[in-house]
């Protein structure tokens, strides 16, 4: 039985949330979709799982109301053969049952203990560990988010294997992993791929994998070598508040990396200036010291230098403490041997912990530095407006000019009247992001610290922000990258200008 | 496909009958409006015309000052609470306990008393001349009033801005180098915690009522010989205090052993049970209201 082409329009209190004509998910295949986040991949994933409420949602699927679709024979099949991986690990377990009474629930009972799938996903050969680790009931820190998301992937995996040995060819399935690899590395990352294809290559059945990860492209290229005939990639724009659904060439994205390489190696070196920003290594914060170092394994400290003209890249493991370490260096944060060197207009000073939190804020906050938060979400007053959200920034006559040619480069066709006058809180996740980042890049800083500043955003959105900051380096400014998108930063920044950070605990 | 509003007339009747099927907020105070306006009907049918007068004069004078005093109470406590927050963070820590030393004081007092020497403070102004018009003094009882009622939209201020400045948003509009007064003031507790005020300032209206007919019914009563209220504005306490209106309210219990007299309690006694009623029917809607308005809004 092939997938049907699905036209579906969500509304929640009369006001439209998603609509979308001919989304089309391959049978058989393993389809990867981007788009910018808060656009709606999950909701539609959801609806088409039967998984929305009819209570809170106003749903219509080809036409019919989702009740009707929800009580399909063909609904049914579906919920019963396949598995929906959400987005966020800590909502779909139970923190009042163990890890592995979960594992062990309902038609999973009795399978785990055959199956090789945790070992794979730990590469740990360890029984007592792995008993220990079952053992745990799950809370908002324990385990962490990327092993909370591998059991959630064990879940999957186990599901796959059962649909495998007893569920018929003609009965539909549909594998939905929202964000699998959100809070896994890139090694992670590799390990769930290639037990997806494994499984894949047994016995067919349809995956749709949601990401904002373009860089799994090149993991996909590696780990799926025989089976890239059944991969497609798909991409949901939005369009004057309509979805599209559209083929994504992977060409397209490998081509772009590799011309982002090639122009690094022409890209003119910083020079001999003065750094504009000089962080000493071994600040100490939260009962741990951060060590800053060239390289992956830390071996010899040194300080973070930014100089003007340059891009920085500050890489670390997943909860290091990269985002901690750019908010001691905004001074938001109190560190312990804290010493930063800051060159203000020609004069060198020096921060400390002991330097007062007025003099950051008439001296440092927006005139010589600026910060884009991780979580635009978080970052942004979601009751303000795009307007509002712009306005109160330190006054620059310059700027203004400015505001409406950077604004188009970023938002390109949305800015308009509405759009200004809309409330943050009505923006997509991408929207969202980009007016994140447009708030710190407008001002004149010398330095700008970006934290994840690719999160969310769909591939356009990526190129335009990158070339946004090229122009920001070219005009002089330093800029600190904070992120875990390895291949597009590692492809943008010059060997010389990546710093590794780590994290030992006080005695 | 798009979500279309009828703006047919039935469209807009449907719109608006879901509206307050919807929010109870709303129904409550249409409901209040509604009972008040038909209050008013009734009174100037069956009620002679200087009973109507003081009623309406006592209800114009005691709304006026429930809603000054609720004014006040915004204005007194926000400033407060912004004052608070800048001196605790600002250098001048003294003048910070100074004034928390000042606000724990007006906390210790009991709202009844400060009421009272509010009202002595007042005989004493008038004897010497000052505030000599009605609206004047209106306006001075609700000021002693929200003295005490900003106490509570002071906390509420306090909590919304502590609460906000843990946030991300706090930090990343800083680190833009937008002023701390303009995140505070706007993006806090204008954009932030509007609904939140809102619910405050509707509780303290129906505070400010009880306050005002408690403190005025008290002083008509007579708590001393020296003290006469005959010359201030008419208010809903004042006049449920007046002998006749008394009688009206006993009339009430005359109906346990002979109720065939409710049929005379709406015309022969309307002074008094208007007054109650007016009285207990704010404070059952306002109560009402802020219940609407805490689901409303997820408060």
């Amino acid at each position: 039985m092939n997938m049907p082409t699905f036209n579906i329009t969500i509304a929640k209190h009369g006001r439209n949330l998603v609509h979308v004509d001919d989304f089309r998910i391959d049978e058989n295949k393993i389809t990867f979709l981007f788009g910018e986040s808060g656009i709606g991949k999950s909701l539609l994933a959801k609806a088409i799982y039967g998984l929305l409420s009819p209570d809170e949602f106003t749903i219509t699927i080809n036409g019919e109301p989702y009740n009707r679709y929800r009580e399909k024979e063909e609904t049914r099949e579906i919920q019963q053969s396949s598995f929906f991986m959400f987005q966020e690990p800590s909502s779909h377990l139970n923190p009042l049952l163990t890890i592995g009474s979960q594992l062990n629930e309902g038609s999973l009972t009795g399978r785990l203990q055959d199956s090789g799938i945790l070992q794979r996903l730990w590469e740990m050969t360890d029984a007592v560990d792995m008993k220990k680790m079952l053992g745990i009931y799950p809370k908002p820190y324990r385990p962490s988010g990327g092993e909370k998301q591998r059991f959630l992937l064990a879940m999957a995996f186990l599901k796959i294997e059962m649909m495998q040995e007893s569920i018929p060819e003609h009965i539909k399935t549909f594998f939905v992993f929202d964000e699998p690899s959100g809070s896994l590395d890139n090694h992670f990352r590799d390990v769930f791929l290639s037990v997806l294809f494994e499984k894949f290559q047994k016995r067919k059945f349809t995956v749709l994998l949601i990401t904002h990860d373009y860089s799994i492209i090149s993991a996909v290229k590696t780990a799926g070598l025989n089976i890239l005939n059944d991969i497609s990639y798909k991409e949901l724009s939005l369009k004057h508040n309509d979805l599209t659904l559209n083929n994504f060439k992977s060409e397209h994205y490998m081509s772009w990396v590799k011309i982002q390489q090639e122009s690094k190696k022409t890209s003119v070196p910083a020079g001999a200036r003065p750094p504009l920003l000089h962080v000493e290594s071994g600040l100490e914060v939260f009962g741990r010291r951060l060590v800053i170092s060239r390289d992956r394994k830390g071996g010899s400290s040194c300080p973070l230098e930014i100089h003007p003209y340059s891009m920085v890249y500050l890489k670390a493991a997943s909860g290091v403490g990269k985002t901690t370490f750019a908010k001691t260096v905004m001074g938001l944060i109190r560190a312990n041997h804290l010493k930063i060197d800051l060159n203000l207009h020609g004069t060198d000073i020096t921060l400390t912990e002991d330097t007062p939190r007025r003099f950051w804020q008439s001296s440092v906050w927006g005139k010589q530095m600026a910060i884009t938060f991780q979580h635009a979400d978080e970052a942004l007053n979601q009751n303000s407006t795009v307007r509002g959200t712009l306005s109160g920034l330190p006054a620059k006559k310059s700027r203004a000019e400015n505001i409406d040619r950077m604004m188009n480069g970023l938002f390109e066709d949305s800015i308009d009247e509405i759009f200004l006058k809309k409330k943050v809180k009505y923006l997509s996740g991408g929207q969202k992001q980009r007016l994140n980042l447009f708030r710190s890049l407008v001002l004149d800083t010398d330095i700008i610290i970006l934290d994840e500043p690719l999160n969310g955003l769909d591939f356009e959105s990526i190129k335009r922000v990158l070339s946004m900051l090229k122009e920001k380096q070219k005009s002089g400014k330093g800029i600190l990258l904070i992120s875990h998108n390895e291949e597009i930063f590692d492809a943008i920044v010059p060997q010389e200008n990546v710093y590794y950070l780590q994290a030992s605990h006080i005695i | 496909m798009k979500i279309n509003r009828n703006r047919t007339p039935q469209g807009v009747l449907k719109q608006f009958s879901d509206l307050i099927r919807q929010r109870k907020d709303i129904r409550w105070l249409l409901f209040w409006l509604a009972g008040l306006l038909g209050l008013w009907l009734w009174d100037s049918i069956f009620l002679n015309p200087l009973a109507y007068e003081l009623i309406r004069s006592a209800i114009v004078h005691t709304f006026v000052g429930a809603s000054a005093a609720v004014a006040f109470s915004l204005f007194i406590g926000w400033s407060a609470g912004i004052a608070l927050y800048f001196l605790e963070n600002g250098r001048a820590r003294s003048i910070h306990l100074l004034l928390m030393f000042f606000l724990n004081l007006i906390r210790s007092i009991p709202q009844i008393v400060g009421l009272l020497i509010g009202y002595i403070i007042l005989t004493l102004l008038i004897a010497f001349g000052f505030l000599q018009s009605p609206l004047s003094q209106i306006l001075w009882m609700a000021f002693v009033i929200s003295i005490f009622c900003s106490l509570e939209v002071l906390d509420l201020v306090t909590e919304r801005i502590m609460h906000f400045r843990k946030s991300d948003y706090f930090h990343a509009m800083l680190c833009c180098g937008i002023k701390e007064s303009r995140i505070i003031n706007i993006e806090i507790l204008w954009k932030n915690s509007l609904s939140h005020l809102l619910h405050k300032l509707v509780s303290l209206f129906g505070v400010a009522i009880l306050l005002q007919c408690s403190i005025d019914f008290i002083i008509s009563v007579g708590l001393s010989t020296d003290v006469s209220l005959s010359n201030f504005p008419v208010t809903l306490g004042s006049l449920l205090a007046k002998l006749d209106s008394k009688q009206d309210i006993l009339a009430l219990g005359s109906m346990l052993v002979e109720p065939s007299y409710a049929s005379r309690i709406l015309f022969q006694h309307l002074q008094g049970v208007s007054v109650a009623f007016v009285i207990v029917f704010t404070l059952l809607c306002v109560f009402q209201i802020a219940d609407g308005l805490v689901r409303q809004y997820d408060l």
